[in-house]
This record gives C-alpha cells, structure tokens and sequence, in this order.
C-alpha cells in the first residue's frame, strides 16, 4: 500500500469534450452488443453442428447395429434391406460430415475468429480507461499546483506534475483519436465477413439436402410400401399390435 | 340295397313307431338306429311335402304289394293251414294300412319334433340375441349414464360380447335370407350351411368371449361388494329389462357361454329326428361334429389362456415377499429343477426325449427360442438407438442459431438464413420429429411391451421341462404329477404354435418400422431442399456453380480473415503495446536493478496483492516488480516460485504472477527528458558495485530534493525540509521495503525517510546545485 500524502480530486479542467465521450460510448456499447451476439452465434452453431453430427451418427449405428444383428443371418430378404439401409445411412454421414466440414470451415470458424478480436478491442478500451484515469488524476494534481503560491517547493511539484502530465495526455490522445476511428471500420467489417458465412450455410444445406433426397428416395422404392399415409401406416401398425395382443403367449394388459 | 331293407322292415316295424313316441331327445342311440332302418320311408316322406301322407300310401301299393306278396309267402310257410288266404291276405292289407299309417304318423311326428327342434334352434336364438343386445345396448349405457361415476372396469365386462352379437346376428339373417319355413325340407340344410359357414369366425368370437368371461366374474364380485352399487346395478338392470328375472349382470353376459355349450345339443336333437335318408342328414351329422368339435377347441383354447395367464406374467417380488414364499415345496422344486440342469450340463443326461419326434420338436423349440432372442435383442438395441437420435434431434432443436442479431439487416444471405432456419426450428423438424415418434418410436415401445410375456413363458417352460423330466419316466403318476406333466405340455404346444406367429409379426413391424424411418427421412429431405433450394437462388451467388462457389466463399472467408488479422494486429500494436503508464521511480529504480542482476526475460509483474502465508512468502503489492530466480520451490512445487523483489528473496505463487514486457529494450527518445533512468543509474551507483558509471552529462541536470519536511521520529531516521538537496544511499529499507530509503542530509547525517517525501528535479530549476552531494 503506497501512502497517499493528499487525496487526488477531479480536475476542474474538461479533458474530453462530452461529444466525443458519447461517440465513443454509442461505438463502444455497438461493439460490445456484436461482440454478445458473435459469441452467441457462434456457440449455437458449434453445438448445433455437433448436434448435427450426433444425429447423423445415431442414424448409422441404428443401421449398423441392425446389420450386425444375426436376424439377417436367418433371413436373406431381411439381410438385403438392412443392408440397403446401412448403405444409405453412411452416405448421408459421409454427406453429411462434409457438410459439416464446409460449414466448419465458412461459417464456425470464421465465427470464432470474428470473435476473437473482441479481447484485444476492449483490453485496448480498458487502456484507454486506465490512460484517461491517469491523465485526469495529473491533470487534477497540476491544477492544484497552479492554483498554489508560487513557492519553491510548489514550483518543483508543478513543475513535477507537468513533466509527468505530458506523456500520459499524449499517449491518452492517440489511444482516443485511434479508437474512434477503428472502432467503426471494425464494426462495419462485419457485413462483409459474414456474408458469405451465410451463404455457403446454405448452399451447403441445399447440396446435402438434395443427395439426402436421391439417397432416400431410393431406399423408400426399395424397402418400404409405396406411398402409405400416416394414417395407413398407423392402423397397420395396430393391425398388427392386434394381432400380436390376441396370441394367448403375449400378456395383454 | 333298397331290397333286402324292404324284406326286414316288417320285422322292425314297431320300433320306430316305439322309439318315435318316446320323450323327445330321450335315446339319441335308439333314435340312430331307427333312422338307419327308417330311412328308406323318410326318404320318400321328406322328398315330399310333410302333409303328404295320402300321396304316399297311394303310391305304397305297388310296392307294399311286392312286401306283403313276399311276407304271405313266409306266412305260407309258417302257418300253412290255420287261416283262409283271404283273410290272411285281409289281415295282411290290415295290418300293412295299419303299419303304413303308424309309418305316416311316425314319420309325421318326426318330422314335427325335426321342425320343433329346428324351431327350437331358431327361436332360443332370436331371443338370446335378443337379451344380448338388450345388455350390451340398454343396460350397459343405463349403468353408464345412471350411476356417476360410472362403475370402474364396467367397459371391460363388455369388451368380446359385441364379436358374439355380431356372429348371431349374421347367423339369424343367413337363415333369414333363405325365406324358408321351419318345416320345408331345405331348412336343414340352410341351417347346416349357414352354422358351417360361420363356424370360424364363430369360434373366433366365442373363444375370445370365454376366455374373458372369467375376468367379467370377477368384475361383477366386486361390484357385489360395494352394496349400495351393488344394489344400483341391479335396479337398473331390473329396469331396463322387467320381463326377464334377472339380477345379475352376469345373468346375460353367461349367456354366451352357454349357448355356444348348447349348439350341439340342439345339432344333435335336430339329427335325431331327420330321417337317416333326408339329403342334409350327412349335413347335419356333420355340423353337430363340428359344433361339438368347436367347443372342444374353444375349452382347449380356454385352458392354454389359463395355463399362459398363469406365467407370462413378470412377478414383480420383493427379496422378503420371496423369502416369505419360501417352502419346503418349492424348495424341493427347485432343487430337482437346478439338479436336472445340472445332469443336462454335465452331459449325464441327453435332453429330453428318449423318443426321436420328441427331439425333434425340442430342436424346433430350440430354433424358435433362438429367433425370439435375437429378435427381442434386435428390437431393443433398435428401441435403444431410436431414442438416441430423437435425443440429439431434440438437441438440435434446441440451439436457437436463428436467433441472433448482427445488426445485418440490409443485407439478403442472413435474413433468408434466419427465415430458413425459423422455419425449420419451428414447422419442418417438429413435424418430422412427431411422425418419428408417432410411426416409429410409439410402435417399437408397444413391441418392447409385447416382449414381456412370450420370454417368461420360455424361461417357465424351461422349468416345467425340468419337471417334466423328473417324473417322464415313472410308469404312474400320482393326480399331481400329472398336473405337471400337463402343464409342460400345454406350455409347450402353445409355444410351438404361437412363438412362430409372433416372431413373424414382429419381425414384419420391425421392418416395417425401418421402411417408414427411410420414409420419414426423404420426406424431410424433399422438404428441406425445397425450403433451402426456394432461398438459395434469392442469393447474390445463386448463380455460380458449385465449384465456383465454394471457392469464392473459402477465397472470401480467407481474406475477410486476413483483414481481421491485419486489423487484429494493428490494435495490438497500436493501442496495447506500450503501457506508456509510467513507473513510479521506487519501480523503476527496482526495475533496472533486477534487469542487470538477472536479464530482462526474468522480470515478472505482480497482478494482485499477495500476502504471504507460508514460512519464506513475500509478501507482494500489486504492479511489484520481481526477478524470477527459480520456477519452483525447494521442493519442486512449480507453483511457487523463488523470486528476487529487489534485494529480499522468497517464494511467490506463479499464478500471480506475469511477465513484464518492457516498452523496448531501448527506450526511444522522447520529447521529455529521461529522467527516471538517469536518476536510477546514478542512485544505483551508489549501492551496487555492478551498475554503469553515472553519466557525467546528466550530473549537473538533476537533483533529489525533498518533496516535504519530514521529522525524524526516532533516531534511525533523519529530518530535512521541503526543498532540502538529500543523497540517496540505499532505496529501501534493511528489509528491502521500497517504502523508505536510506539518504544523507546536509551535514552528513544518515538516516531513513520515506521514498515519496523525496521528489527529483532539474538542477536550476529552483535550487541551485550542491556538487557536493553527487558523486
């Protein structure tokens, strides 16, 4: 703990004029909200892919799994559709992993990269902060000074003061003027770095979509009853419960 | 054949006159007989209307002539003198028109007690459908309407009886249709037809209805228990139905069980009194086959239900309720049980089935149980991967990616996004998840259900096998052993008849179930690339192939990174680099001493105030300055480190501390003068054997003066005024405390002040220089 001779008040003088205090907060506080809303995005889309991808691999170990099942020993027929299944299911992985990848590549990380700029911008602001802090406890303490009789003693302190004003109101003057003017370029950069995240997140949808669409249309002609409803499919369905329920073996309660 | 029938047939005349006025339905065997030696006459009689009796005695003479020339013949024989063969011949016409009318009545009167039993049939039909409805419609919504709340498992007493009304109804109007009266010859055999036709579904219906009907019983006892429902119900039924006695519930709902029993009886009756040539006699016999063979299939089926009821079940026992249920029987039991298992591991004993068929049918047994393992298994894991992925759908329904707000609304990729994604968060991928769960997932679940009851059933056949087995080869069995041997076998048949169907059928839903999953997938295809597809070509670069594309979007995406980096690397630079925050000049000082004594790369910064809490801690203030010696303690913590603070050395936590980056190495030249370094320099000569020769240049520019008075408060320390020139002879105190230093006044006097009473100044500025004080 350093010993504080005397209490540093505010300087009397207005360092930065309220305008451009303003402008800053307004650039600032439009950062900050990119910044949530980057991180946000970005949060969501990786644990959307991962969901994505989680998916996609519980639809290959059902087909797998069915494979592997030694039903398909017994049954030649049931062996050929499980096998068809299985296909089917690994080509909409290996699809969909590649849709994943490009996704990864245009969008995700891009995303995480955007964000990652946020730390240096605000420690940067912060700086400033810090900078501004200092330059005012200066100024305040060259103010008293001024306003002193002009003893030996002050004259040293005064002369002190300035001496240690000088660098902190420059160094506080390039950090502003800097930030006010980078911080709005950087805030406009974001149309052109993200718009072409977004539209290679969806022509990379519209490619899998449309292999997922042959892939499963040819593996409907191949194993299920063409064109049933819902409806029709239900009441088979109960059909069948129903007479599964009639067999005495089956408990039916 | 009609001959020699024709030459005994007086001889058995009275017989069927005799048996045909006996009771109605009192000797089914007699009556057999009789219409085997009848037949000839009812043949004819029936061929005919009933009322035609003239028409057969005109058309008898001819024949009856041939009989009675035949039978005086044999009278001539016998009796050859006693009678004129007038009257003999008289006597003869007598007794043939007396034999003949006897014939027509008998034959008459059969054919009333053949068309009252029919009648019978009939009527006791119409009016047991009758009550039944009466039941089923009146009583059972009156009981539902009246009594609030409706009395519990009351949907349940009814739940076959509609199947049973349904199968009569048909029956009655099959016969209906036909427009036939009871008594014209036909009816039988449309009777037979109809009864035939429907005997499947008949034994369908009632054989669900009687294995049921014991849980009706039930239902009803324990409606009699709560007395005041009870009392209700019966009102009600009294009500509804005030011509019939009944008291019960169960007074109709018996009914069925009843009237199925009685069927061959009433078969039975009806065939007695049809003639044995009647064309629907051979029809007739075997419908009453049937009929009876029905119920034997129906009680057979009852048994199995019983027999499968008893064990399908899951007891769900508690480790006391078992213990509790432990006896010396059971134990017994399950001793024999586990040593048979046994004898069969160790290949004492060959598995059951000293006989071949019997083998055969356990080999069977054996690929069932197989099956329904693996099937079982299979539609588990199923079941099991199913929920995993409608678990990741929900997880991929939960991230909200639409929802977001980069401030981008001009531009047209991240609105058709945002839409695209709406639509599909909230309309495509519910739709699909529902029919997920409502085709695929719901079905497997009923399936897993189903499994309960076919997988005890094999594990309690495996037992009763083991039984079986114990007491296969004693040549008597004792009632109880019997039980056993029975209940294996039933266990069994049943198992053999229905484990095939049931595999089959789950096998189909299964598969059934995948065909759908593939169809729910294209279904959400097709809906999904018409939603991207509609959006994609709204799309600046709609137009570029897919080659194209994506290389301009990963051309883009890399120099959109680029120019991040760039900027990235501008604000590093430009705004954080220097910390142009000035060092206090205790800092400094300490700066510059730790830089020569250990090089630059060791210098580390405090980030927190630390206090120290073990033995050798330093005690640390934040922004501290301190030269790392070692990266671990003594003991190899490399948590702690050793670190020099200006003279005093101790352990410090490496988590408090980070690297200090000088601005450079070398500062640049700035406006201000570089005082502070100056200052340190000559300070640290004064101390530190290794430190640079003060440069002469800057000794006559500066000069440390005290900042304030200061009095002495003991004799360590040393009073000087504001303004006084004082030397520095060590910057920080016998502990290395930066916060007084040791200087010498004018006069010579030595002693401790604190650091920031002292302040530099340039030499001229207010005092005028003291050499005397600078070496």
């Amino acid at each position: 703990m350093s010993w504080i001779p005397f209490k540093i008040g505010q300087p009397k003088k207005q360092i930065v004029s309220k305008t451009v205090e303003r402008d800053f907060e307004r650039e600032y506080d439009k950062l900050q909200k990119l910044e949530d809303q980057t991180k946000k995005l970005h949060k969501d889309m990786k644990k959307s892919t991962e969901a994505d991808l989680a998916m996609s691999k519980a639809a290959v170990k059902i087909s797998a799994d069915l494979l592997s099942n030694p039903l398909c020993e017994q049954d030649q027929a049931f062996l050929d559709s499980m096998t068809a299944l299985d296909t089917a299911m690994r080509r909409m992985d290996a699809f969909n992993q590649e849709k994943v990848n490009q996704i990864q590549k245009t969008v995700v990380d891009p995303l995480k990269k955007y964000s990652s700029v946020f730390p240096s911008l605000n420690m940067a602001v912060k700086r400033r902060e810090q900078t501004l802090q200092d330059y005012k406890r200066l100024q305040a303490k060259v103010e008293k000074y001024e306003e002193k009789e002009k003893t030996g003693p002050v004259m040293v302190k005064l002369h002190q003061a300035k001496e240690e004003l000088r660098p902190v109101k420059d160094d506080f003057e390039a950090k502003n003027k800097q930030l006010l003017d980078e911080m709005p370029k950087f805030y406009q950069s974001r149309i052109d770095y993200f718009q072409p995240s977004f539209e290679a997140l969806i022509r990379a949808q519209v490619v899998y979509f449309t292999e997922m669409y042959k892939i499963f249309s040819e593996l409907t002609d191949q194993i299920d009853q063409a064109g049933l409803t819902d409806e029709q499919r239900e009441r088979e369905t109960e059909a069948k419960l129903t007479e599964l329920r009639a067999l005495s073996i089956v408990a039916d309660d | 054949m009609e001959v020699p029938r024709r030459l005994s047939f007086p001889l058995v005349l009275p017989k069927p006159a005799s048996s045909a006025r006996s009771p109605l339905g009192a000797a089914g065997q007699t009556a057999g007989s009789s219409k085997d030696q009848t037949g000839g006459e009812k043949l004819i009689s029936e061929e005919k209307t009933p009322e035609s009796g003239v028409i057969v005695v005109v058309e008898a003479p001819p024949e009856d002539g041939k009989a009675a020339r035949r039978f005086s013949s044999q009278d001539s024989f016998s009796e050859e003198s006693s009678l004129s063969e007038e009257r003999l011949e008289e006597e003869a016409r007598e007794a043939q028109r007396r034999a003949e009318e006897e014939e027509a009545a008998a034959k008459e009167r059969a054919a009333q007690r053949q068309q009252l039993a029919i009648q019978e049939l009939v009527e006791s039909e119409r009016s047991y459908l009758r009550l039944l409805q009466l039941s089923t419609v009146t009583i059972r919504s009156n009981l539902q309407q009246q009594l609030q709340p409706p009395p519990a498992g009351l949907d349940s007493m009814f739940l076959h009886i509609e199947e049973v009304i349904d199968v009569s109804s048909r029956l009655l109007s099959l016969l209906d249709q036909k427009q036939l009266q009871f008594g014209e010859p036909d009816f039988p055999q449309s009777l037979c037809d109809s009864f035939l036709s429907l005997s499947s579904e008949m034994e369908a219906a009632y054989k669900e209805y009687l294995a049921h009907y014991n849980h009706v019983t039930e239902v009803e006892n324990s409606y009699k228990q709560k007395e005041a429902l009870w009392n209700e119900v019966v009102r009600v039924i009294k009500a509804a139905a005030p011509d019939v006695n009944a008291t019960s519930l169960s007074f109709f709902l018996v009914m069925p069980v009843q009237r199925i029993a009685r069927y061959p009886l009433l078969l039975q009756t009806i065939q007695k009194h049809t003639d044995a040539s009647h064309p629907a006699y051979a029809l007739l016999e075997q419908t009453a086959h049937t009929s009876v063979a029905l119920n034997c299939r129906i009680n057979e089926y009852k048994r199995f239900r019983e027999v499968a009821d008893k064990y399908r079940k899951t007891e769900m026992l508690t480790i006391k309720d078992k213990i509790v249920r432990l006896n010396t029987h059971s134990i017994a039991k399950k001793t024999a049980r586990l040593g048979q298992q046994i004898k069969h591991e160790a290949g004492l004993k060959p598995k059951i089935g000293v006989l071949d068929v019997l083998q055969l049918v356990d080999e069977e047994f054996d690929a069932l149980e197989g099956f329904f393992y693996v099937l079982e298994n299979g539609i588990l894991e199923l079941l099991e991967n199913v929920e995993m992925y409608l678990q990741h759908l929900q997880g991929f329904l939960s991230c909200r990616t639409e929802d977001f707000d980069l401030d981008m609304d001009g531009e047209k990729a991240p609105i058709c996004y945002k839409e695209i994604t709406t639509a599909l968060r909230q309309w495509i991928l519910p739709m699909f998840e529902k029919r997920m769960r409502k085709l695929i997932h719901q079905p497997l679940c009923a399936l897993r259900d189903l499994l309960v009851g076919p997988r005890n059933l094999i594990r309690k056949r495996l037992d009763k096998l083991l039984d079986y087995e114990v007491i296969e080869g004693k040549p008597n069995l004792s009632y109880e052993e019997q039980a056993v041997a029975n209940t294996y076998r039933t266990l069994n048949t049943l198992l053999l008849t229905e484990l095939p169907q049931f595999n089959g059928l789950a096998l189909q839903m299964m598969w059934s179930t995948l065909g759908t999953f593939s169809c729910l997938h294209r279904d959400l295809a097709a809906d999904m690339e018409q939603l991207f597809h509609s959006f994609a070509q709204q799309l600046p670069h709609s137009s570029l192939s897919p080659g194209a594309f994506w290389e301009w979007a990963e051309s883009s995406v890399l120099e959109g990174a680029r120019r991040l980096q760039h900027l990235c690397r501008m604000v590093e630079d430009k705004l954080n680099a220097p910390d142009a925050q000035p060092l206090s000049p205790s800092s400094q000082r300490r700066l510059k001493q730790l830089t020569d004594k250990h090089g630059s790369g060791k210098i580390f910064q405090v980030m927190s105030t630390v206090v120290g809490t073990r033995d050798l801690d330093l005690n640390l203030t934040k922004g501290e300055l301190v030269a790392v010696i070692s990266e671990a303690d003594s003991r190899g913590d490399r948590r702690r480190w050793l670190v020099d603070a200006g003279g005093k050395r101790g352990y410090a936590a490496a988590s408090k501390l980070i690297r200090y980056h000088q601005p450079t190495d070398d500062p640049p030249p700035s406006p201000h003068p570089n005082l502070t370094e100056d200052v340190t320099t000559r300070r640290r000569h004064s101390y530190s054997p290794a430190g640079n020769a003060p440069l002469p240049m800057s000794q006559p520019c500066f000069q440390v003066v005290g900042a304030y008075d200061f009095t002495a408060r003991s004799k360590h320390e040393v009073s000087f005024r504001a303004g006084e020139p004082v030397r520095i002879l060590e910057p920080h105190d016998k502990r290395g405390s930066p916060e007084w230093s040791l200087v010498e006044v004018r006069g010579g006097q030595r002693g401790y002040v604190p650091s920031n009473y002292l302040a530099i100044m340039p030499v001229g500025a207010g005092l005028p220089p003291n050499p005397g004080f600078f070496l």
